[in-house]
């Protein structure tokens, strides 16, 4: 469950609801260093979809599949 | 056993399953009852309800008596669907043990969302429907004000992301450096949520069959062709908003296609069901106010995160914020509903349009086959938009440039 890479930001968007998950999460991106990996950690059941397709979509990598934890999903992306 | 319980629950079904399902079903439910799968209609009497009870007379209020008050909204179909959705809504929402009550960190758009349900509310019902009736059921009806409200909402969606996207709306969210831990101690699991869902489902299913012995078979399948809706749209997690809305922000148009292609199969379910059974279409006025109605609700439904439809499985799910979403849509309805013969609006946007339906007017085949015709263009549209746009930077060419 732990990730093996060093997390260098985490975006804690839990209790946001569309379209602000996908906004902060690609937004958040554009502003780090290629190499770096932000940790995103949302509740809202929609982004549980839309977020991992739209970073993909943008050519960001998902370095490991999103864990779940009750209602809380936790991405690792990588720039 | 484990495995049926896990697919249909453990994950979110396909939207196109979920929208083809729902195109099928409303087609059918408007065979059996003649009226289509709407809610706000119900919203708006909701209000005028509310308005009874501190006592004010509604009864010259024109639109009022357009919509019919009668009864309650426990003995109308209109009723049972609304209150159906939101009962299938939350028995597959606990059955997935997804219920957490969330709260937004920025206390914002708990505004945001009251102001953009107003503006939802009052938009949806100048057009005379929500996305259900001017829109998901309308265009399977052939009627054309639904293709009316359908590109207005397209172009109030779009002005509704300028707004989101400015920094004073939208807000800056919580970044930390390196890894927050998850906070150690005690966990909901969720584990009674199953059982509570499936004693909501069953005494659900006890009133349905209740209403169908007690000779209220309307009533009945008001009441399970609502809670069939409610679950379709929690399951897929379909959101009419974000159809539109994120074409304009990433690009995104899984939920467009995915609502087109429903509307495609209800089309060609309720042309059969018109031909066979011989009924009449049900078809609203194209005017001016459909326009207005359609751009007001597109830019309304962007603000409030979520249209008449999608707030309510949301609020299921335990998203506070759609509260005063809700609520928003009941005051913008209600509003409406004053605003149509005290203020003028009827007047001034309704009165010179006229009902034209496409099956009328070109006959089934025809109407079928513009319909069909002009729901692939969409599609090939969104496809082609998917494809090429992206956050931030458009249609450009090239990757996405980065600060450092």
């Amino acid at each position: 469950m732990p990730i093996d890479r060093k997390i260098d930001y985490t975006l804690d968007i839990r209790g946001e609801s569309c379209p602000y998950p996908v906004i902060y999460t690609l937004e958040t991106l554009q502003t780090m260093k290629k190499g770096q990996l932000l940790q995103v950690i949302t509740d809202c059941p929609s982004s549980f979809r839309n977020v991992p397709e739209e970073v993909v979509k943008h050519g960001y990598t998902l370095v490991q599949p999103p864990v779940k934890d009750g209602r809380e999903y936790r991405f690792y992306i990588a720039v | 056993m484990k495995t049926l319980y896990g697919k249909l629950f453990g994950q979110y079904w396909s939207p196109y399953l979920a929208m083809g399902l729902a195109g099928l079903l409303s087609a059918l439910y408007f065979g059996i009852t003649g009226t289509v799968w709407a809610v706000t209609g119900e919203f708006t009497r909701l209000g005028g309800h509310l308005l009874q009870l501190f006592g004010v007379d509604i009864s010259d209020w024109a639109y009022f008596n357009l919509i019919h008050m009668n009864g309650t909204t426990l003995t109308r179909t209109d009723g049972w669907i609304v209150w159906g959705m939101f009962i299938g809504a939350l028995t597959t929402v606990l059955l997935a043990r997804n219920f957490k009550i969330t709260v937004p960190k920025q206390k914002r758009r708990l505004l945001q969302g009251f102001v953009g349900g107003i503006v939802a509310g009052f938009g949806a019902r100048l057009a005379l429907g929500c996305n259900l009736a001017a829109f998901f059921t309308g265009v399977p009806q052939f009627s054309l004000h639904a293709w009316i409200f359908m590109a207005a909402t397209a172009v109030g969606t779009y002005a509704g992301v300028k707004i989101v996207n400015t920094r004073w709306w939208k807000g800056k969210p919580v970044l930390t450096r390196g890894d927050v831990r998850p906070a150690a101690g005690r966990r909901r699991t969720g584990s009674a949520q199953p059982w509570i869902g499936a004693a909501i489902g069953s005494a659900y299913l006890a009133l349905i069959v209740y209403f169908f012995a007690a000779g209220r078979p309307m009533l009945g399948t008001a009441a399970a062709f609502g809670a069939a809706f409610g679950i379709l749209i929690e399951r897929g997690q379909i959101c009419f908003t974000s159809a539109f809305r994120d074409l304009w922000l990433s690009g995104r148009s899984t939920m467009t296609k995915a609502i087109l292609v429903g509307m495609a199969v209800s089309a060609a379910a309720t042309l059969a069901i018109l031909l066979i059974w011989g009924m009449e279409p049900i078809t609203k006025v194209a005017a001016p106010s459909t326009l207005v109605g359609g751009l007001l609700f597109g830019v309304g439904i962007v603000l409030a995160g979520g249209c008449e439809t999608g707030m309510m499985y949301r609020l299921m799910e335990g998203q506070i914020v759609f509260l005063p979403v809700f609520a928003g849509n009941i005051v913008g309805a209600t509003a409406l509903a004053y605003a149509w013969d005290h203020l003028g609006v009827f007047d001034a946007l309704v009165k010179s349009g006229s009902p034209v339906n496409l099956v009328k007017a070109l006959g089934p085949a025809g109407g079928l086959v513009v319909t069909l015709a002009a729901l692939a263009a969409a599609f090939a549209v969104a496809r082609f938009w998917s494809k090429n746009y992206r956050f931030g930077v458009g249609f450009k060419k090239g990757e996405a440039t980065h600060a450092h």
